[in-house]
């Protein structure tokens, strides 16, 4: 006991002793293991930017543009490069422009979006809503994020057919469901059903739907912080469309570059698909890769923030 | 008997330490820079830090992604482009104030922090000055400094259009309460 007594007396004298180096060591892991446990990571932020435009080439995206932001929107395909319109006679396909669409698109909120453009393509007219239902999370407790689409689209004039004199056979509806994922900084994927009615078939051909299933599949892979590829395909499940050999329907694919500049985006592709609209270019698709009638095309976003300019407290 | 002993003495000396440790967990952090075509400004109330007064020992943390920036586009940018948040979500510093004021007794203070500061995954050794407060038995600190982008390696590219400042203001404001 006597012994055990003097350890400690001898361990006390030792440990005043030591008293300051052993404060700070304590001190020193507790100070990090606290500002570890204050510090701890906040979960579930939403993921940003899993694209960096409301649009990749024939797609929309997830994404929306933010509240009071008006994002202006050119679209432009050039003509056949190759095939019986291309070549050097049209300075293969630059002389002409299959499609060009003008188009605003505007955020009530943060996840609602007002759209509206117009395409030279049978000079479609569209209107339509955009919310972002889901948005995936960084903890995984939403592992996609989910953007609700629903258009009209008014052809302006009758075209085709006097079956088109009545303005009511020149409507068309979209409801497109996106869902789309983050992989990682470099990789975002979507797919994305949609369902397109036309009230009246288009093209005007016996046999053909009104109403077509369609499911287009696209990605993004970054190269580099602001440039990255793009693929981007959709395909009409529709019997007409498989087994019709004059005209014969083609499914859409573009591959492209797509160009951020803080402020704007930049896409430059190329595709098959004439059309820019879903309600042109899931109807009606008649040009091939395969025949060289693919073209040159580009998307130029810009956002105009209309968000009050802030008070600098400096 | 040897173990109570070490027991007790370690207890102790956790316990007294214990006192002296002061943490916030609503650091205000704002960062702002003057650029040709529009100022770039933003703000959390997210930062952590710890204090402890016995051994001057000071930690900040800062998640980058909770800074709120008044342009969506802007936060996104900052970011995806920038900081590459997903990659390096967090803006720390650890180290020790050169001396350490009397923390009983009320006063401002002014006060240097030696340590290293870290911002986008690069370590940068760093001597912030700022000022300490002790008023009615509550310490706060306050410091303001300036982060040169490319002394963390956050690239400015030449595509971008001139509205990116090079350096970066930041301020620092915390109030402390006892740790228990």
């Amino acid at each position: 006991m006597k012994r055990s007594l003097l350890l400690i007396a001898l361990l006390c004298t030792a440990g005043l002793l030591k008293a300051q180096t052993t404060t700070k060591d304590t001190a020193k892991s507790s100070t990090d293991s606290l500002m570890n446990t204050l510090s701890a990571p906040e979960k579930g932020e939403p993921v940003m930017a899993t694209f960096k435009a409301t649009r990749l080439i024939l797609s929309q995206t997830t994404e929306t543009v933010k509240k009071k932001e008006l994002n202006f929107l050119v679209i432009h395909r050039f003509g056949d490069i190759g095939g019986s319109a291309g070549g050097g006679k049209t300075m293969w396909g630059l002389d002409n422009s299959s499609d060009i669409y003008i188009g605003f698109e505007y955020g009530l909120t943060d996840n609602l979006n007002i759209d509206f453009g117009r395409s030279k393509f049978e000079q479609m007219l569209e209107l339509g809503l955009k919310y972002n239902i889901l948005h995936q999370k960084t903890d995984e407790s939403a592992p996609v994020a989910i953007t609700l689409i629903g258009k009209t689209g008014f052809k302006t004039y009758h075209t085709e057919s006097t079956m088109f004199d009545n303005y009511v056979n020149r409507f068309s509806y979209l409801a497109q469901a996106v869902i789309a994922r983050k992989f990682s900084s470099a990789l975002s994927l979507q797919v994305s059903p949609m369902y397109l009615m036309n009230n009246v078939p288009y093209p005007f051909v016996v046999g053909n739907e009104k109403n077509i299933f369609a499911l287009s599949a696209a990605g993004r892979l970054k190269f580099s912080k602001r440039m990255g590829l793009v693929v981007d395909y959709v395909h009409p499940f529709s019997n007409f469309r498989n087994n019709s050999v004059d005209p014969r329907f083609y499914d859409g694919l573009g591959v492209g570059i797509e160009i951020e500049t803080g402020g704007h985006v930049f896409t430059i592709n190329f595709t098959n698909a004439q059309a820019i609209s879903e309600f042109n270019y899931i109807n009606n698709t008649q040009s091939s890769w395969s025949k060289g009638q693919f073209r040159l095309g580009f998307t130029i976003s810009r956002i105009f923030d209309f968000n009050k300019k802030h008070k600098s407290a400096y | 008997m040897k173990y109570i002993a070490l027991i007790l003495l370690v207890w102790f000396s956790t316990n007294r330490a214990g006192q002296d440790i002061y943490v916030c967990k609503n650091a205000t952090i704002s960062i702002y820079s003057k650029a040709p075509i529009e100022d770039i400004e933003a703000k959390t109330d997210k930062g952590t830090s710890v204090f402890n007064a016995a051994t001057g020992e000071l930690a900040f943390s800062m998640p980058i992604r909770s800074l709120k920036f008044d342009k969506a586009l802007m936060e996104e940018h900052f970011n995806e482009n920038y900081m590459e948040s997903d990659k390096y979500p967090q803006a720390s510093f650890k180290g020790k104030l050169a001396q350490i004021p009397d923390v009983t007794k009320d006063g401002v203070y002014p006060v240097s922090a030696t340590g290293v500061f870290e911002v986008h995954g690069v370590k940068q050794s760093r001597n912030i000055p700022g000022k300490l407060t002790v008023s009615g038995g509550t310490i706060s600190l306050s410091a303001e400094f300036m982060v040169a982008c490319k002394d963390h390696k956050i690239d400015i590219p030449t595509l971008v259009f001139h509205n990116i400042a090079e350096t970066i203001k930041v301020q620092v404001n915390a109030t402390y309460s006892p740790y228990k």
